[in-house]
């Protein structure tokens, strides 16, 4: 809260800066691999999916898992409107994130990506990644996963000590990729369904139930206080470092699309993408129940984030 | 026309995420197959969606630095509540550190001045040794709201008319240390009619000495063209939002269903672009995709159109939405819209209304490149890419667009509309055309 009350106040103080006709300000220039990265992306995916689908259709044809997923049909897809009975705070709160990113958090995020070489960057996103091993530790714990948690636990105690206090991710070239999990997927796997969409200032889009697994993962930090990092004044200054390595990664910049339908678009991706992640879940745990769970994860391909 | 970069990207995804929905039958008949013939091949259809292929890019450099320029312009009309992010003209800006000739870019239908398609020209001109500025098109709800005197896009006139006032706003309030020693046009798409139409207006104002403009993958007739636009939509996804809903919900299932198989732990970016890349298999599908792609560009513009001109189509003129209020229900009646009632009922009545000698008539005829055909015709520094299957040209289009430009126009085999930019070939003409070199096709 205390957080959110300071970035108020420098919101404000940037805010009411008056501008010059004409602002002219550097920007991360624009690298070879981002200029063809439409391009790459997709031929690079490409040879991923057709595995994927090739492998789907492997399994339909040569093992009739008993339990798998049924497959959605049209009729099951959820309607093109999207549950917001909160939509005119929402809608404010979307005003402010957008006003908040504009003036502080996407500058300062710029500079971040400008002033610090890419490995020094890389190593400030393993870190955290590492801390935030111990929530996914108890969250498959609860969600009954003990292989995954296992690998959690694993991973922790290799990055934390060969890796340098979580800088490398040396748990990766074992062959043990990171499969962060939170307690809204935890929620998720006990049946709860997402509930309204929510928009939490700074944060973003959401749902009532992310929002709430969001604010429980933070108790657990909190809770658990790796390191003793989580609480005392450090933990404000490691908070905001956290912040904006965070949005430095994510590649979204409020109001592109220069519409005035943008809060619709966000609203319908966000929500949609949630609930196939939810019914991905679900079917892996169907699963999870007629396969052993190593075989499982042998099965899981390394996420993407980096 | 696949340059609305994240959002193009990011729709296309989701709703074209995954048509491989071949399993399950679709609980309702899927729409009509394909476009008719005479609208596009299905060549030009992949290319379009695809884009170039990464192993025919041309070589860029490999960092290109960019700064982000936010101008306020002094004849923009009161912003209304529901614009309030669009205040500010947004361009950006790729200077040289020495004297250098400028080029600057303007995106097609709807797009920002940031666009793949931007990315990739702004790449190779500053490479070449170009100062780059980047303009959105001028439908760009950004640029409507922030640079328009009309606050109607659409109309080539107008629109070039506000680009050339920003432009000369722009390069006059660059830092001193950036020295210009000449300055070229070009844009793609509908953006590569605005070019020209910009170079015409500076032939009779002369007030920035623009010296070459390239045309890339222009409009003929951009009434014409948005036709085809229109009718591409309709066999493709259907008329009216019933067919998008019918789309979506196909689209949501085949992604599900794929997603489930994957094992992939989360919903990323990458996984919906493959899954899009690998289940776009037929000519609707392609279709659908460039259809949906206008049309949501044509949602923007139209809202913002309806709201200047007063003209309560979907925005009651005397109640304009607050920020707080919900437009689900306007954007969903503005998809069923296509550009022909944008015309009839938003562009027309208000230019009829401005404009005391006009009719429909002559508005359609102000909108093609004839109005600037004798310039086109007599002057070397004219110049265009285009290519033969390009879907928004029809064949006496193209054929018009030769004899007019004779020499000075490089049509490609392949690539449909845009399909070839960034590529080898498109590139070095492109720069050769800027350069006063180009001889003609093959020298």
């Amino acid at each position: 809260m205390r957080i959110y009350a300071l970035a108020g106040v420098l919101a404000v103080a940037l805010g009411g800066c008056a501008s010059e006709q004409m602002t002219i300000h550097g920007v991360p220039s624009e690298k070879r691999v981002a200029v063809n990265a439409a391009q790459s992306e997709i031929a690079a995916a490409f040879a991923d999916a057709a595995a994927t689908a090739a492998a789907t259709e492997h399994e339909k044809t040569a093992l009739p898992v008993a339990g798998a997923a049924p497959e959605d049909t049209p009729a099951d897809a959820p309607s093109m409107q999207t549950y917001d009975p909160w939509e005119r705070t929402n809608r404010l709160t979307y005003r402010f994130n957008a006003r908040f990113d504009e003036a502080i958090f996407l500058p300062v995020s710029n500079r971040y990506r400008r002033a610090v070489p890419g490995p020094i960057r890389t190593g400030v996103y393993n870190f955290f990644a590492n801390l935030g091993e111990a929530d996914s530790v108890i969250n498959y714990a609860l969600q009954l996963r003990i292989g995954y948690g296992a690998r959690s636990l694993g991973r922790f105690l290799i990055n934390s000590t060969i890796g340098i206090g979580g800088l490398f991710d040396i748990a990766k070239r074992f062959n043990l990729p990171a499969v962060p999990t939170g307690f809204s997927a935890t929620l998720a796997n006990w049946g709860m369904h997402p509930g309204p969409y929510l928009v939490i200032p700074l944060l973003g889009p959401s749902t009532l139930r992310d929002g709430v697994g969001y604010a429980a993962d933070y108790g657990t930090a909190y809770a658990v206080n790796v390191a003793g990092l989580y609480r005392g004044n450090a933990s404000y200054g490691l908070t905001v470092v956290h912040g904006v390595d965070d949005r430095s990664r994510v590649r979204f910049r409020y109001y592109a699309t220069g519409s005035p339908f943008e809060y619709e678009i966000v609203r319908f991706l966000y929500v949609r993408k949630r609930l196939i992640e939810d019914e991905g879940l679900r079917a892996k745990h169907r699963k999870g129940n007629t396969q052993s769970e190593s075989q499982q994860e042998n099965a899981v391909a390394a996420p993407a984030g980096k | 026309m696949m340059q609305g970069k994240r959002l193009c990207i990011a729709l296309a995804a989701v709703l074209w995420g995954a048509t491989l929905a071949k399993a399950e039958p679709p609980v309702e008949p899927p729409p009509a197959l394909g476009p008719p013939a005479e609208l596009a091949d299905s060549a030009g259809l992949r290319a379009t969606v695809f884009g170039t292929p990464p192993g025919d890019l041309a070589e860029v450099p490999t960092r290109v630095p960019l700064s982000e320029i936010n101008i306020k312009l002094p004849w923009a009309r009161p912003v209304p509540a529901v614009f309030w992010f669009d205040r500010e003209l947004r361009v950006w800006f790729s200077p040289q550190k020495k004297p250098a000739p400028l080029a600057i870019i303007i995106s097609g239908t709807g797009g920002d001045g940031n666009t793949t398609n931007i990315s990739v020209l702004r790449a190779a001109l500053y490479g070449a040794g170009y100062h780059v500025l980047t303009m959105p098109s001028p439908t760009f709800p950004g640029f409507i709201i922030s640079a328009s005197s009309t606050g109607v896009a659409g109309d080539l006139l107008q629109d070039g008319h506000d680009l050339y006032a920003s432009m000369q706003q722009i390069i006059a309030r660059l830092p001193r240390k950036v020295q210009i020693t000449d300055i070229d046009v070009l844009g793609y798409s509908l953006g590569g009619a605005n070019a020209a139409i910009v170079k015409s207006i500076d032939a009779t104002e002369g007030k920035l000495k623009i010296h070459r403009a390239v045309m890339i993958n222009p409009p003929v007739s951009l009434f014409s063209s948005v036709g085809r636009l229109d009718k591409l939509f309709a066999s493709s996804i259907g008329t009216g939002d019933a067919g998008v809903e019918i789309l979506y919900r196909r689209l949501y299932a085949g992604l599900a269903n794929l997603y489930k198989a994957s094992d992939k732990v989360r919903l990323d970016e990458n996984f919906v672009l493959a899954v899009a890349a690998t289940s776009l298999k037929t000519d609707a599908e392609y279709s659908a995709a460039i259809a949906l792609s206008f049309r949501t560009a044509l949602v923007n513009m139209f809202f913002a159109g309806d709201l200047y001109a007063g003209t309560g189509v979907v925005v009651d003129p005397e109640h304009p939405p607050k920020v707080g209020d919900s437009l689900e229900e306007t954007q969903r009646i503005l998809r069923g819209k296509p550009f022909s009632e944008y015309f009839t009922r938003v562009f027309a009545p208000y230019y009829l209304q401005h404009r005391p000698n006009a009719t429909s008539a002559s508005l359609i005829a102000d909108n093609r490149l004839e109005i600037i055909g004798d310039a086109l015709r007599s002057n070397p520094d004219y110049y265009a890419q285009t290519n033969s299957n390009d879907l928004i040209l029809d064949r006496r289009e193209l054929a018009w667009l030769k004899a007019t430009l004779g020499s000075r126009i490089a049509v490609y085999s392949g690539g449909g509309h845009l399909g070839n930019i960034g590529a080898r070939e498109q590139v070095s003409d492109l720069l050769a055309m800027l350069d006063g070199r180009w001889g003609g096709p093959g020298k």
